[in-house]
């Protein structure tokens, strides 16, 4: 009986540490290009945009919502105005079709006094665009489910690869110029063994992202 | 004695899944209304120094637009926007011209002295695209208006047409009626954004704003 236990008990703890090893396969790189001196004051602001000009996708808002709450909690956290209230408060130049696409067009922009003045009213010192996807690939399944009587199960497998790639560009709003741009490439695989019931065991490969973008970023506008 | 209930109960029961399997029928059979709602923010720019008169067509107030099932040839999703297209308009005008005024017909101008031009807004084409139909990530709306300038005696000022784009992106669980509505409010916020930077660039308004010392 004792020796039934432990070999039981062997065999669901190899089982559980094979699901905790698949799950955990995610891998992030990031990459950072500073092009200038940064710095925040605590009564300063930063806002974090998302690019919605591709015309196949739009960087989502969640994921521009995930960064915000990255950069403006934690040790030294930097106040974000949020999105949409930005979006709102200066319409209409910040819409897909009107925003500025390059620093010279955020020039032009601020030469125009009432957006001028609703920016310093914002206190913004940092504008960050952020633009990208996450792609999934190399889908495979085989689950297959059955129902009766008697009850009901799935038995098979499923996989499928997550591919994020984010890139933050940072505009100096002092400057009026670029200061930097951080890039984040993560990329895991997710498994769904089912035997009765599927267990997901999902690669978090966006909120990897996502963590580690808006670390990044906040210790580049910190300036350390 | 419980099971003699319990059977009792049994026609009951299968009559009312019967009700709810019939409903889930029709219902999938049925067309899906979406109304579009959305509120829009007041423009950022200044007024110019004239009085308008506004008059909103019955087909802008009560446009709607039928999506129709490729398969079955039949209508799909109605999207009623009209409602939106006024609170729309009625955000945009009085932050772009020093005065509104709203009108009941075009007409009705000539008997206000104080008005300097008429304005009238028209939808002219309306296309939608899902994703399960242009395999896209995104949900996409496009407009097309025709809008008019006249003077009050309703003599031409300057037409001209003015597309609207707006997408939204296909977000897991996220439902058609959703995904419609947040690419209708961008295409919305995009004509109202075209419109307002561009109202005094379009090149006979600029000549009537500027022979009549209206720009700002």
């Amino acid at each position: 009986m004792k020796r039934f236990l432990h070999g039981s008990i062997f065999k669901a703890v190899a089982i559980f540490g094979l699901l905790m090893s698949l799950c955990a396969c995610t891998t992030t790189e990031i990459d950072e290009f500073r092009q200038g001196e940064t710095g925040i004051a605590d009564h300063e602001s930063i806002v974090i945009l998302g690019r919605r000009q591709n015309n196949n996708y739009e960087t989502e808002g969640s994921f521009v919502q995930c960064v915000a709450n990255v950069v403006s909690s934690g040790s030294r956290p930097i106040n974000v105005v949020g999105e949409q209230e930005f979006l709102d408060a200066m319409f209409p130049f910040f819409e897909p079709r009107t925003a500025p696409m390059r620093t010279v067009h955020l020039r032009e922009l601020m030469d125009i006094d009432v957006a001028k003045s609703k920016m310093d009213e914002y206190g913004i010192e940092y504008i960050v665009w952020l633009d990208g996807i996450t792609q999934r690939s190399e889908q495979a399944s085989s689950i297959s489910c059955t129902i009766g009587p008697g009850g009901g199960g799935c038995f098979g497998f499923g996989t499928w690869q997550d591919d994020s790639n984010f890139e933050a560009e940072i505009w100096d709003m002092d400057t009026l110029e670029t200061a930097g741009s951080i890039s984040t490439d993560a990329n895991g695989q997710s498994y769904m063994p089912a035997l009765v019931v599927p267990i997901p065991l999902i690669a978090r490969v966006e909120a990897n992202a996502c963590s580690g973008l808006g670390d990044q970023l906040k210790q580049f506008i910190n300036g350390s | 004695m419980q099971e003699t209930k319990l059977q009792q109960h049994i026609p009951g029961i299968i009559k009312a899944a019967s009700c709810f399997a019939l409903v889930l029928l029709l219902s999938a059979c049925a067309a899906s209304t979406i109304n579009i709602s959305g509120s829009y923010p007041s423009p950022l720019v200044r007024k110019i120094p004239i009085t308008v008169g506004v008059y909103y067509p019955e087909e802008l107030r009560n446009f709607s637009f039928i999506e129709i099932d490729d398969y079955t040839g039949k209508d799909q999703y109605i999207i009623n926007s009209g409602e939106s297209q006024i609170e729309l308009f009625n955000t945009v005008l009085p932050a772009l011209f020093e005065n509104v005024v709203m009108l009941e017909a075009p007409e009705a101008a000539l008997s206000d002295s104080s008005i300097d031009a008429v304005f009238v807004p028209a939808i002219e084409e309306f296309q939608l695209g899902l994703p399960q139909k242009t395999k896209l990530k995104v949900y996409e709306i496009w407009m097309k208006y025709n809008m008019r300038l006249s003077n009050p005696d309703g003599e031409y000022i300057a037409d001209w047409v003015m597309t609207a784009y707006g997408k939204a992106p296909n977000e897991n669980f996220q439902s058609v009626d959703s995904g419609v509505k947040d690419a209708a409010v961008v295409a919305m916020r995009d004509l109202a954004a075209s419109f307002t930077l561009g109202f005094s660039g379009i090149p006979e308004v600029n000549d009537w704003l500027r022979d009549n010392n209206h720009l700002p």
